[in-house]
């Protein structure tokens, strides 16, 4: 969700000589003169690549992020656990191999926490409480296991929360399931989400996101550290978010308001997945699919926390880096989206 | 002023099928055990007309209210689809030959003014009671609005609407000025014309039924100062069961609460189910004077309306 975001922050860092991109497909990359692309794939223990150049590769880094991930919230467990925790398993065995090493960053997500509530800081990890899906259940176990290379590993974790768009313009460069949430609540076909009025709606811009990897992991970087790159306290309530979104619909498609379409209704779990249930047992296919995104995530706001980032800002603000106000930019992210007709811009295209 | 529904009465056909019968038949889209699951049983058809139907509960209403026909002020006739506003015939100006118009005179109705309501879909009844306390409130001197409604879904076309079972039926209610009992309290309904093609926006429908139907009902209450558990029971429209679980949870309201007996067993009479539950409801002897009640209705169109009732 924010390569192509955090890849120009990386070039543009003037101890980085070189950036090998580690991808399975070749897809639309930044083109700078630091890249060299290398086609691997993390869910093979030699990550895909002929001996001789992962030889290469590993003789020359000093640096490693490991972004790749399963991130579909609907996967199974176990592709989730081949990309996510095998993947790192693969990346963290690379990295055992890399003689120059100072830095392992890897990208995690807030929702390690699962079906905690609360308060969660950067140094919560271990938990019995649960998981709302796969994806978050494979990278909490993923983290496990960078923890226990911790005394042999230079290692960081980075654990983002959803990427919404880019602070600056609004600009989407990947659509993942908020956006098509969003999408479906714009054309009548969200009809409820479950939670509590009062559940934080974490959202994060994906340049903050990007800038905030990257001082994790060059100019900050501290091993055995845990970083929140989250809205933490600046985040809407769900009520305030549900609200706001059907506010900025109006204001950008005065039109639409005449459809008179409602806010979906905020339901306890219970109700949601009987909702979930009739609608899978029924034959539509446009409702099961509207159903299919929101079962995949939206059950995270019926366990209602407040991901806290006091650690992460007093190293952030100390450097410079301001978290965006979600109240600034997510007005200019649903402006981009509905005049993109919903659809992401990869970064070239995006408008500046 | 008392305004409210002082007498019901309703005629459902003698015919009755099983949803497994109705799948032999042929006149399912949906499964029978999901519709079984989705909490109907049968449901009625008729091999009479909706006006026949419409007679004969209006004549038996007329029969046990105690309201001498010429006395009633008003009739309004309420069908949910076109056929049920016409008497079909052979040449173009049969489409003129309206029922409600021959109930008048079938009736004796010989004072009251006639008016159909149609595109309202399954809630044309519930405006109709609207309707005739409204007029009841700006015409001093008028007393007595017969409301009656019947619908007869064409033959062989498939029982199912939207996951819920159809039963053909009639149902005819008394609205008076000064009733003993079933007082309107207060009345909401919203249309929403975006949804007006049915077909076009099925999933919009759907999905839009709940929200809508969860603010038009806290909006009545907290209009009325009612909480949902003042309520003594709830009057449904009969959509399946499983669409009501997932409503009560919405608005508050607890399972106990909603008079769910005849969804099962007589399955959705179109635009008469809340009129016909407050009847049953009123022969179960579940209601004493002072209960409050909710009827919530929703009509393609698209039509939400809910109505509280003091028994």
């Amino acid at each position: 969700m924010v390569g192509q975001e955090l890849l120009p922050k990386i070039c543009s860092q003037q101890i980085v000589e070189k950036v090998f991109v580690l991808t399975r497909r070749i897809g639309v990359l930044p083109s700078h003169r630091k890249i060299e692309v290398v086609r691997g794939d993390v869910t093979r223990p030699d990550l895909g690549l002929q001996y001789d150049l992962r030889q290469s590769v590993a003789q020359a880094t000093t640096t490693i992020i490991h972004g790749a991930a399963e991130t579909s919230f609907s996967s199974d467990l176990s592709p989730a656990r081949a990309v996510n925790v095998a993947g790192t398993e693969h990346m963290m065995r690379f990295a055992a191999d890399c003689p120059r090493l100072k830095a392992f960053c890897h990208l995690s997500t807030v929702y390690v926490s699962g079906k905690r509530t609360g308060t969660i800081r950067e140094e919560d990890l271990e938990h019995n409480f649960g998981f709302v899906n796969a994806y978050e259940q494979s990278k909490y176990e993923a983290e496990q296991l960078v923890a226990s290379q911790a005394q042999r590993l230079p290692a960081t974790v980075v654990r983002l929360s959803t990427i919404l768009g880019r602070s600056l313009d609004g600009a989407v460069t990947k659509s993942g399931a908020i956006h098509y949430a969003l999408r479906f609540f714009f054309h009548s076909l969200a009809p409820m989400v479950p939670g509590k009025k009062e559940s934080p709606v974490d959202l994060i811009a994906s340049d903050y996101a990007a800038e905030s990897i990257a001082l994790a992991t060059f100019d900050q970087f501290t091993p055995g550290s845990t970083w929140h790159i989250c809205g933490g306290s600046d985040a809407f309530s769900l009520e305030q978010f549900l609200e706001e979104t059907l506010q900025l619909f109006y204001k950008n498609r005065p039109a639409w308001r005449k459809r008179a379409i409602e806010k979906p209704a905020i339901v306890n779990l219970e109700t949601f997945y009987l909702f979930v249930r009739s609608v899978e047992e029924l034959g539509e296919s446009v409702l099961k699919n509207s159903v299919a995104v929101l079962k995949s995530f939206a059950p995270q706001l019926a366990y209602p926390k407040l991901i806290s980032d006091a650690s992460t800002q007093h190293v952030l603000q100390r450097s410079g880096l301001a978290r965006p106000e979600i109240r600034d930019y997510y007005p200019k992210v649903i402006r981009f989206l509905l005049e993109n007709n919903w659809e992401a811009t990869p970064l070239e295209q995006a408008r500046l | 002023m008392n305004l409210g529904v002082s007498a019901i009465e309703y005629v459902l056909p003698s015919k009755s099928l099983s949803v497994r019968e109705l799948e032999q038949a042929g006149l399912l889209v949906s499964s029978s055990e999901q519709l079984h699951s989705f909490g109907f049983d049968r449901c009625y058809i008729s091999e009479e007309s909706a006006d026949e139907l419409a007679r004969r509960a209006a004549v038996a209403l007329l029969g046990n209210c105690g309201v001498r026909p010429d006395a009633v002020d008003l009739l309004l006739y309420a069908g949910a689809i076109a056929p049920s506003h016409h008497i079909a015939g052979e040449h173009f100006l049969s489409s003129f030959n309206y029922p409600a118009t021959k109930l008048q005179y079938e009736l004796s109705l010989t004072h009251a003014s006639v008016v159909g309501i149609s595109q309202a879909g399954c809630m044309g009844l519930t405006y109709a009671v609207q309707v005739a306390s409204d007029y009841l409130r700006g015409n001093g001197q008028a007393q007595y609005v017969l409301c009656v409604s019947a619908d007869v879904l064409p033959n062989g076309v498939p029982r199912e609407i939207l996951y819920n079972v159809i039963s053909d039926g009639a149902c005819a209610l008394m609205v008076t000025r000064n009733s003993s009992q079933n007082r309107i309290l207060a009345h909401r309904s919203v249309t929403k014309g975006y949804y007006w093609d049915c077909i076009a926006r099925k999933n919009e429908i759907l999905a839009a039924y709940f929200p809508t139907a969860k603010n038009l009902v806290q909006d009545l209450l907290r209009g009325a100062g009612c909480a949902p558990e003042d309520l003594r029971i709830v009057l449904p429209h009969n959509v399946s069961y499983r669409s009501w679980e997932i409503l009560l949870d919405l608005i508050g309201v607890k399972k106990e609460q909603l008079f769910a007996a005849n969804i099962s067993q007589k399955g959705h009479v179109i635009a008469a189910d809340n009129w016909i539950n407050l009847k049953d409801a009123m022969n179960a002897n579940l209601l004493i004077p002072g209960d409050k009640l909710l009827a919530f209705n929703f009509g393609f169109g698209a039509n939400w309306a809910a109505t509280l009732i003091e028994h």
